[in-house]
């Protein structure tokens, strides 16, 4: 038997996060508005596209070079006993271009860029900056909010593009200390077995990842209440969030090209 | 100048005001006192067309501006300044660019914006600050910057958030020392919220006192000490005998 309170608890929670997601989806409309017709700060968004990108790059790089080296060591038994070195490409490959690279990276970015920006959003709002704005008649979504979801969509996908090419590079070097295969056999084994619609999947999904970090990461910045200790809680909530919707978009962009 | 007529709040499911009717005159100086969450800052912020009522009217210079768009409501902000309780300047610019930010705003040429800025960081006793970063101010300089960005583009009506709070009693005094002056000088209206009540009847003609969202006293600031209602006598007095829950 689920007791009552229980239930009571989990509708409350339901509720929470019907309105958060409701929360998320009206920001994203404010968002498209403002972005219709594109009047936007240029330099502000440059500005933006200039820390996410040296922020996250190092991290993502590491991880990329990790990732990919990671796949081969995994295929590693499979590929000797199979004596299939010609395969050991691809199945790495496969993988990081498809799934690994953009999910890893996604959080990455998440849990740096996405956690600052909420960080920085909530201090704003505590502090009555976005009122501020409002006062001098202008509209934070425009002035604040659009550069950051664009710089952090475009830094997402730039990475995650960057991040496939070190993760082939650190599977290349992998496979060459732990497999002996030489550079070669992994070039082909890439150039033969992997085709572009790969490479575009991964794509295709860090676009919308970053889509959904940078509103999320938004959405719980500019709704911060209760002072320095309400900016920790939207940072938590903003990173949970980022994640569940990444391995959310993940199954269904998956799904629905399979 | 402005008047609100009826106005009630509900923000979250809770009603942060309710009944409020109160006019401003025009050059009149109105104190805002209350204890703390008693909706001060909200009724501000409503003035400011931050907040838009939900219930009532807000009508500015006779012009009823209730439910107006943020679009429509420019032009009357542009005749509005106001200092934040929590300063608001913006952590993207430094001292000179927040001062500046509203004139700048507008279009005016950085070499005549130079000097104004100047002028009001001079005048509340930030000159030599230009460059600092707002983090690397104490409480005092942000709210006098707060104060010089609120006052540079010479608005008609200037809503002031908790001037003194967390100031020394010196620095309070130079506060609305400073306010004074201004106001002498421009005859613009003010509204300025306190819990300072001795610091805020030296610059403020009359008062109104906030408790839990409603008016509970509107008079003079000279007769305040003798309210009808016990909760304001309280409130002056300091007592802690009374009526008044925290
Ligand atoms: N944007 C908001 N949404 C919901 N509640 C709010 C909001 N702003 C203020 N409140 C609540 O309204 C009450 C009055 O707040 P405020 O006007 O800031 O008080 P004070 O008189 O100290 O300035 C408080 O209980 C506060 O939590
Ligand atoms: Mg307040």
């Amino acid at each position: 038997m689920i007791g009552e309170r229980t239930l009571t608890l989990l509708g409350a929670r339901a509720i929470a996060v019907t309105r958060e997601v409701g929360g998320i989806a009206l920001m994203t409309g404010q968002v498209l508005r403002a972005l219709l017709p594109p009047r936007l700060d240029g330099r502000e968004l440059v500005r933006n596209l200039h820390r996410m990108g040296n922020r996250s790059l190092p991290i993502v790089a590491l991880t990329a070079f990790f990732a990919g080296g990671l796949m081969v060591v995994q295929s590693a038994p499979f590929v000797k006993r199979l004596g299939a070195t010609s395969l050991a490409g691809w199945a790495a490959g496969y993988a990081v271009l498809r799934e690994i690279g953009p999910i890893l990276i996604g959080l990455m970015f998440s849990g740096r860029v996405g956690a600052n920006n909420t960080a920085e959003l909530g201090t704003m709002t505590v502090t009555e900056q976005l009122d501020g704005l409002r006062a001098l008649a202008i509209d934070p979504i425009r002035y604040l909010i659009v550069p950051r979801v664009l710089a952090m969509l475009i830094m997402l996908t730039a990475l995650t593009i960057i991040g496939d090419l070190v993760a082939l590079v650190g599977a290349a070097v992998v496979a060459y200390l732990v497999l002996d295969i030489d550079w070669r056999t992994m070039y082909f084994s890439f150039a033969d077995n992997l085709t572009p619609h790969d490479f575009f999947h991964g794509v295709y999904k860090s676009v919308a990842f970053g889509a959904a970090i940078a509103l999320t990461s938004c959405y719980f910045g500019v709704t911060v209440k209760g002072g320095a200790v309400g900016v920790g809680r939207a940072v938590n909530a903003a990173v949970v969030a980022a994640a569940v919707s990444i391995m959310l978009l993940d199954f269904f962009i998956t799904y629905a090209t399979a | 100048m402005i008047e609100l007529r009826d106005v009630g709040v509900e923000l979250g499911g809770a009603t942060l005001l309710r009944g409020v009717s109160l006019a401003v005159p025009a050059g009149a100086r109105l104190g805002v006192i209350g204890p703390a969450a008693a909706g001060k800052s909200v009724l501000v912020k409503v003035m400011a067309g931050l907040i838009p009522p939900t219930t009532g009217r807000l009508i500015i210079d006779g012009t009823d501006v209730t439910g107006w768009s943020e679009e429509k409501l420019a032009p009357v902000r542009a005749r509005i300044g106001m200092l934040f309780q929590n300063y608001a300047l913006y952590d993207f610019l430094d001292v000179a660019g927040n001062v500046g930010f509203p004139l700048a705003q507008r279009g005016l040429a950085a070499d005549a914006l130079g000097p104004r800025v100047l002028e009001r960081l001079r005048a509340v006793g930030l000159a030599g600050s230009e460059f600092k970063q707002p983090s690397q101010l104490s409480g005092g300089m942000k709210k006098r910057a707060g104060i010089a960005r609120a006052t540079i583009a010479a608005p008609e009506l200037v809503l002031y958030d908790e001037p003194t709070a967390g100031l020394d009693p010196v620095t309070t005094s130079k506060v609305y020392d400073l306010l004074r002056a201004d106001h002498d000088a421009s005859g613009a209206t003010a509204v300025a919220v306190s819990s300072d009540v001795a610091g805020l009847v030296t610059f403020v003609t009359d008062v109104v006192f906030v408790y839990r969202g409603q008016l509970a006293y509107q008079g003079p600031a000279a007769t305040l000490a003798d309210a009808p209602d016990p909760l304001v006598r309280q409130f002056v007095s300091g007592a802690l005998d009374g009526p008044l829950e925290a």
